[in-house]
């Protein structure tokens, strides 16, 4: 079996593992799909601006980012239950392993990520679709970009969970706070310090959720331009996660622990 | 050549060698078993022919593949048993044989009759539907050994392929290993049972502290302590101390103690050939043999032998 499809299977394998964890599943969907259909819903009404199309794209940058960073966690069980030392002896490589975390924690987001656009492009007009549909593959290397996060975040943390998890709750706050998924960038400019509106402005999730916005709910004509801004922003953080889980695979063949 | 060739090869966490200098051999399609105490290396060894751990220094081949430059191609041709199960969590025994089976390159038409086969033959069957976490310690275990028995690699490595297994679980286990050398592979067994090690090896290594203490076969090892195999003789005679001192004589013989008036034992070196010798000196001097039972010493004498430790010592 080459190298390729060894590859394909792991990250097959560890993409059914974060649709298999049932309890995460409920907690996820429930959160987003009652900001979706309920928040969202109601501020509509009470504000003066159409709130539906600036706050679902924001739950679905939300939702990708959420399913990606659960990489993490599945890298911290392998790492944790000993799986690592099974894959470590499966016919491919060290970098492929790496590799199949980053690719299956890229595709559960995305799946996930689709699921709840599918839902809002139920009120939304037919040639939204084509747009989410041209948006898809740069969600998917955000989703990597975010999982390569993750899996930096589980090297750091190796197998102490509680670690995983508070490293997890900083950078989301972080990224979150220094983004446009939430409020608009004049929030920024407003009450934050100038630098920090260029650090939104090349935010990821700021540049997802933006183009979201314009191109799937404003239906504004796609820029390649701005879609490669994401790429851009999204492919340094894939590469550090990539390096980062490497080296605690190292770590882990030459003491023997993390 | 060798099928497995370490040279040297050392493994130090911090300041401790966990193998120190280790040479060491497995022949093309040989059983080696490798005994020792819990902490002797075993575990260490096996794991850096695995290619899991990287060895501090030295050297080794796993036909002719080095572990450390080419780990990728000695993965290609081994399958691994761990001591403890790695199984994932949410998936069920059957998802998880098939799931190796595929990345081991188990041609599909032959994975599931290969899969039903070894989970029936190790009473898995009832439990395949089971999440691999609420699989009990047994069932884990056999799970464990399962992914090497449907792989079927060149080169397996079963890591106390036994241990928390019933009896009648490691009987169908041993048999599967040596199914498995019959058809050709290559196959090293870390164990600290004796019973298992007698059973299924070609030959063993004695390891302790990280060092290759002796290899050879089981006959061998224990051929080669003196005065190892125990004779118990009931005989009747009129003279015992006569007969005792002429049964002393023979070749081989140790010491020769009265356990009562009737009763001698013998510690003798290879009781094969010493028990034929003292026949015919019994039958000279007309004394009645009632009663000969001869107790061959274990690997556990063996090791006793070579370290001054038991195995349960070097576990402490």
């Amino acid at each position: 079996m080459s190298e390729i499809r060894v590859i394909l299977a792991l990250a097959r394998n560890d993409f059914s593992y974060f649709f298999r964890t049932k309890w995460l599943m409920a907690i996820l969907l429930s959160l987003n799909l009652s900001d979706m259909l309920v928040v969202a819903l109601v501020y509509k009404k009470m504000m003066t601006f159409d709130y539906f199309s600036y706050f679902v794209p924001a739950v679905i940058i939300m939702g990708l980012f959420a399913a990606s960073l659960d990489t993490g966690r599945r890298i911290w069980l392998a790492l944790r239950e000993g799986v690592i030392q099974y894959e470590l002896s499966l016919p491919v490589s060290t970098p492929g392993i790496v590799l199949a975390y980053l690719l299956a924690g890229g595709a559960a987001a995305l799946v996930y990520a689709s699921s709840l656009m599918a839902i809002a492009l139920i009120v939304l007009p037919v040639g939204a679709i084509w747009s989410a549909l041209m948006l898809l593959p740069f969600l998917f290397v955000l989703a990597m970009g975010l999982a390569g996060i993750a899996a930096t975040l589980s090297a750091i943390a190796s197998t102490h969970g509680e670690f995983f998890f508070a490293f997890q709750n900083i950078v989301q706050t972080v990224l979150l706070i220094f983004s446009t998924v939430y409020y608009p960038i004049e929030v920024i400019q407003n009450f934050l310090p100038s630098f920090l509106v260029v650090v939104a402005e090349a935010n990821p999730l700021s540049l997802a959720a933006e183009a979201l916005r314009q191109y799937t709910f404003a239906g504004v004509s796609i820029e390649l331009s701005f879609l490669m801004k994401i790429l851009l922003s999204s492919i340094p953080f894939a590469i550090v996660g990539a390096f980062a889980y490497l080296g605690a695979l190292r770590k882990l063949q030459v003491e023997g622990k993390l | 050549m060798p099928a497995v060739e370490t040279k040297n090869l050392s493994k130090r966490y911090g300041k401790v060698y966990a193998l120190k200098n280790l040479d060491f051999t497995i022949d093309e399609n040989e059983i080696m078993v490798l005994l020792g105490p819990n902490g002797s290396g075993k575990t260490t060894l096996l794991l850096i022919l695995a290619t899991v751990l990287k060895p501090t220094s030295g050297q080794a081949n796993v036909m002719g593949f080095d572990v450390t430059t080419q780990p990728t191609r000695v993965r290609q041709i081994l399958g691994v048993a761990f001591q403890e199960a790695r199984g994932f969590w949410r998936h069920k025994p059957a998802d998880i044989l098939r799931f190796h089976a595929s990345v081991c390159g188990v041609a599909k038409t032959e994975r599931e009759s290969a899969i039903e086969s070894i989970l029936k033959d190790l009473e898995l069957w009832d439990a395949r539907n089971k999440l691999f976490m609420h699989l009990s310690g047994g069932q884990a275990k056999r799970m464990e050994v399962s992914k090497v028995f449907v792989q079927r690699p060149k080169f397996a490595i079963l890591d106390e392929p036994t241990s928390q297994v019933d009896l009648r679980g490691k009987r169908k286990i041993w048999a599967q290993i040596l199914k498995l050398r019959e058809e050709g592979s290559t196959i090293l067994v870390a164990t600290n049972e004796v019973r298992e090690a007698e059973y299924l090896a070609d030959r063993v290594t004695v390891l302790d502290k990280g060092n290759s203490v002796v290899c050879d076969t089981v006959r061998q090892l224990k051929d080669s302590i003196t005065g190892g195999d125990i004779v118990e003789l009931e005989i009747d005679t009129s003279d015992m101390q006569t007969l005792r001192n002429a049964l002393g004589q023979i070749e081989g013989t140790v010491k020769i103690i009265n356990a009562s008036s009737n009763h001698l034992k013998a510690y003798v070196s290879m009781a094969e050939s010493w028990v034929p010798k003292m026949t015919d000196i019994c039958y000279q001097r007309k004394a009645r043999i009632s009663s000969i039972r001869v107790t061959e010493p274990s690997l556990d004498d063996v090791f006793l032998h070579f370290t001054g430790r038991t195995l349960r010592d070097g576990d402490t």
